[in-house]
């Protein structure tokens, strides 16, 4: 079937005004937030289950490759075709279908924003956990896809940990629910296709569970002359047995960028701030924030600053989650890595992002989930010099060589897309990597479902494609 | 049966024997009986099994092995026990590494001897008997689930051998891990079906500086439902809250556990007993760890002899969860039976143990339960009981999902058959 007749059947499909074709409108869609590019055929606008089976139907009688989309915030390459095909966009489906608070359950359409479910559920006294930075643009569907955390995690985990079920669209068209409101029995597979990066199906309905917003929420700000002091705050809180809801730090270079942009209260020339956050009951919150500040005292902390209100503690927080947006004031590109190393590994895996700048002359600004480990060097570039770009790639990879060493793993929350793949073989072995390829192929024999992403192919093969 | 390895001490032996008892009781006949004491020998006897076409029935302490789909007969049993160390340990980093065979209460009492006092939150059934490994496999979980979440919130990790003898590794020690798909989670409850279990990783807590649990009785008068949704909106954080009673006994027992700082464990208990004491109920608070784990074992333990006790896991939307128990309560009156409900009453889970000399008599109360619990949108399983009580369960996994989602694993997967069938 030609491009034309392919367009012809999606507006069959899903109408005249839910589809794009033109060149323009295709360019939108051929990236996402990674540095990978891949042009689609065309892009779809289902509005509910129904239609976006009948697009998987069509892709399979016609063997054409399709792949889901949310925002596209997704930092790997997950979201952009490898090989043209259908762009199956979720974002018209954005219904919240209903809020379940005595079942502690919400069921949302894919294209729901997070952030609209957080808005949604707060007047009623209950929020979703998984809070991922991107979370006024990032949808629940993308989450799913790939298993989003946020820095909330430390405590409740990640995406995977709180959805329950969801209607998923089969590779094959088949629609099914996977998980539920209740315990299902068998293999876990919901927690096979949280994280998947729509290589198994698409979600159409997800079932996630809420919780009740904790009484008392106490939010600290450490000022730190030492990057090294400020994780040892952190190892020695949790040493403590203290584990905080989150422990946040950014460095230098993205603290200058935050406060040109966003005006958070960092004082420019620390060389690292740590936000630490408690939640739960409030009996007994106060003498552990004490301690906490203690902890702070004994690493040499600069000053210790705790939110007074609601509004002190969204400041302080408008800095760490607006820090991916203001390092662009810095350099036109960045490269985002994903590195999680156990979290006493930290220093080690901070000594190995300061030489890989060092030996490529790329600046590297940290910002990263200091409490489980999970380490985000932004390395800053300009994309239109092809040398640097190169360069990047060199120092991207070097990078998660080093996370690998260290026992972590090269993606903590943004998954591998396409942008990680040869990296898969830092951390498993070629036993490990075709049982995953086997699950592929036993739902996905043509290939059809966002082909070429998340497990590298054999070697055989990739050795064939050069 | 051929008994491989026998002469391991007497610590062994008795474990050997205990296999051939558990094989009894769920009525499987197996030709040869492993007791591998590494991950090595684990892949010898898959690779060989592989290659010859022998079936195998991996085995850790029998407490869960219902929810497996089991053959008559096999012709090797692996016995898993052996392993049985914690393999790496790293209270600095909230992590460690356990051999599959270790049973979940020893695992425990090694944490809690460690300097600051460590635990691993998951307390499934009978766990002085249930091994981590077929805890993992069969997906089972206790009563701290309500406040710690369930094995799979628990588990960073898994290294198996698969059905080829190969060994395998999915997850890792961090928290956060999205890299390739997450078969951790995938194989959790996959009942031996896929890959045998050899190790797996798991997040550990410091204890709680507070422990405290409240002892509540609800005479036929009160209003438990009213209790549990007030306790469940309200913004406490009990770690468990299970009811246990007696099908036909007047006043059930709900057991609530508190753990954290001394000052929210004391505020918790008052407002609880103030709370129960406005719908009708009244109880008692104990203080102290050790209270607190016995009453959450006494709670959600049998305490019959196993091999005449049926035990089912219904799961229903929280909510339903106590019309549900008393759904049950209402067939074993009915059906004269002794059955003992475990209600995890915020997760809307239920341990139903139910006893009698008639086989007939417990297939009867089982096809019941699962007939009410399916109407309402539930879950069911079989976690142990008399292989006759068990004979026309049908299918555990949904049929749709499992024609196009589980089958084409599990051929891909283990295309011979060696290991145990899915749930179909």
């Amino acid at each position: 079937m030609n491009r034309s007749q392919l367009v012809k059947e999606v507006i069959s499909i899903v109408g005249k005004g839910n589809v794009l074709q033109d060149k323009a409108s295709l360019a939108v869609y051929e990236y996402d937030a990674s540095l990978f590019q891949g042009r689609p055929d065309v892009v779809a606008f289902p509005m509910d289950t129904q239609q976006v089976a009948q697009l998987v139907r069509l892709a399979n009688r016609e063997k054409v490759p399709f792949l889901a989309r949310g925002a596209g915030t997704n930092l790997s390459g997950g979201t952009a075709p490898t090989r043209g095909g259908i762009i199956i966009d979720l974002c018209r489906m954005r219904r919240i279908l209903e809020v379940d608070t005595k079942n502690q359950t919400a069921l949302v359409e894919p294209g729901v924003y997070n952030l609209t479910l957080q808005n949604t559920l707060a007047p009623l006294g209950y929020y979703y956990a998984p809070d991922p930075a991107s979370q006024k643009v990032s949808t629940l569907g993308g989450n799913v896809g790939e298993n989003s955390g946020g820095p909330h995690c430390l405590k409740y985990g990640v995406t995977s940990n709180h959805v329950l079920g969801a209607e998923v669209v089969l590779p094959n068209g088949e629609v099914v629910w996977l998980g539920g409101p209740a315990e299902t029995t068998g293999p876990d597979l919901m927690g096979l296709f949280v994280g998947s990066e729509g290589t198994l199906g698409i979600a159409t309905k997800i079932l996630v569970r809420i919780m009740r917003q904790p009484e008392h929420v106490v939010t600290i700000l450490g000022i730190f002359q030492s990057l090294e002091e400020a994780g040892q705050t952190v190892s020695d809180i949790i040493g403590q047995g203290i584990i905080p809801a989150t422990l946040e730090i950014m460095d230098n270079l993205v603290i200058r960028a935050v406060e040109a942009s966003v005006k958070a209260g960092y004082p420019q020339d620390a060389e690292a701030v740590l936000i630490i956050e408690l939640d739960g009951l409030a009996d007994g919150m106060d003498e552990q924030a004490l301690r906490i500040e203690e902890i702070c005292k004994a690493n040499n902390v600069v000053s210790v600053r705790r939110a007074k209100d609601n509004s002190e503690r969204a400041e302080l927080w408008a800095g760490r989650r607006g820090a991916f947006g203001a390092v662009a004031r810095l350099r036109p590109s960045y490269l985002v890595c994903d590195g999680t190393v156990p979290r006493t590994k930290l220093p080690d895996a901070l000594r190995a992002v300061k030489e890989v700048s060092k030996k490529y002359g790329l600046p590297i600004g940290n910002v990263f989930h200091a409490g489980d480990g999970n380490l985000h060097p932004l390395i800053l570039f300009d994309g239109r010099n092809p040398e640097e770009l190169e360069k990047v790639h060199k120092a991207g990879t070097e990078i998660l060589e080093a996370v690998a060493r260290l026992g972590g793993t090269i993606s903590g929350e943004h998954g591998i897309g396409t942008e990680k793949l040869k990296e898969m073989r830092l951390i498993f072995s070629e036993e490990d990597l075709e049982m995953m390829r086997r699950i592929k192929q036993a739902l996905d024999p043509e290939e059809l479902c966002n082909p070429g992403k998340l497990v590298p192919p054999r070697m055989e093969q990739a050795a064939g494609q050069g | 049966m051929r008994r491989q390895k026998p002469d391991k001490g007497e610590k062994d032996a008795v474990k050997l024997r205990a296999a051939e008892e558990i094989l009894k009781e769920f009525g499987v006949e197996a030709t040869h009986l492993e007791s591998p004491s590494s991950e090595q020998e684990v892949q010898s006897i898959l690779a060989k099994a592989y290659k010859e076409r022998l079936s195998v029935l991996p085995l850790g302490g029998g407490t869960c092995l219902g929810v497996a789909v089991l053959p008559e007969k096999v012709h090797i049993a692996l016995d898993m026990r052996r392993m049985n160390s914690i393999s790496e340990l790293d209270p600095r980093n909230l992590n460690m590494m356990v051999e599959a065979g270790k049973t979940i209460q020893s695992i425990n009492q090694e944490l809690a001897q460690l300097e600051r006092g460590f635990m691993l939150p998951l307390d499934p059934p009978r766990s002085s008997e249930a091994t981590l490994g077929g805890s993992y496999a069969a997906n089972m979980s206790g009563p701290l689930r309500h406040l710690y979440g369930v094995l799979r919130d628990q588990v960073l990790g898994v290294r198996g051998v698969n059905v080829e003898g190969k060994q395998v590794g999915f997850g890792g020690i961090t928290v956060k891990n999205v890299s390739g798909y997450d078969l951790t989670k995938f194989l959790i409850g996959s009942a031996g079906s896929l890959c045998v279990i050899t190790r797996v990783a798991l997040r550990i807590l410091p204890v709680p500086e507070a422990s405290g649990v409240c002892r509540l009785m609800f005479p036929l008068d009160s209003d438990l439902e009213g209790f549990l949704l007030e306790l469940r909106q309200s913004v406490l954080l009990p770690s468990a809250v299970v009811g246990r009673w007696s099908a036909g006994e007047a006043v059930k027992v709900l057991t609530v556990a508190l753990e954290g700082h001394p000052k929210a464990v004391q505020r918790q208990a008052r407002e609880i007993q103030a709370m129960a004491a406005s719908h009708g109920g009244s109880g008692e608070t104990l203080e102290g760890r050790e209270r607190l784990l016995e009453n959450l074992r006494l709670a959600v333990d049998p305490q019959w002899d196993m091999p005449r006790t049926l035990a089912l896991k219904v799961s229903v939307p929280i909510a339903q969860g106590l019309g549900a128990a008393r759904a049950m309560e209402d067939l074993a009156v009915r059906g004269s039976l002794r059955v003992d409900l475990a209600l995890l009453a915020g997760n809307g889970v239920i341990f139903v143990y139910a006893t009698d000399e008639s086989d007939q008599l417990l297939a009867e109360f089982s096809k019941g339960v699962r007939e009410t619990v399916l109407r309402t949108g539930g879950q069911v399983v079989p976690v142990s009981g008399p292989r006759e009580s068990l004979k026309e369960w049908g299918p555990r996994i949904d049929p749709v999902v499992g024609k196009n989602v589980v089958m084409p694993i599990k051929r891909s997967w283990d295309p011979l058959g060696v290991l145990l069938p899915v749930g179909l």
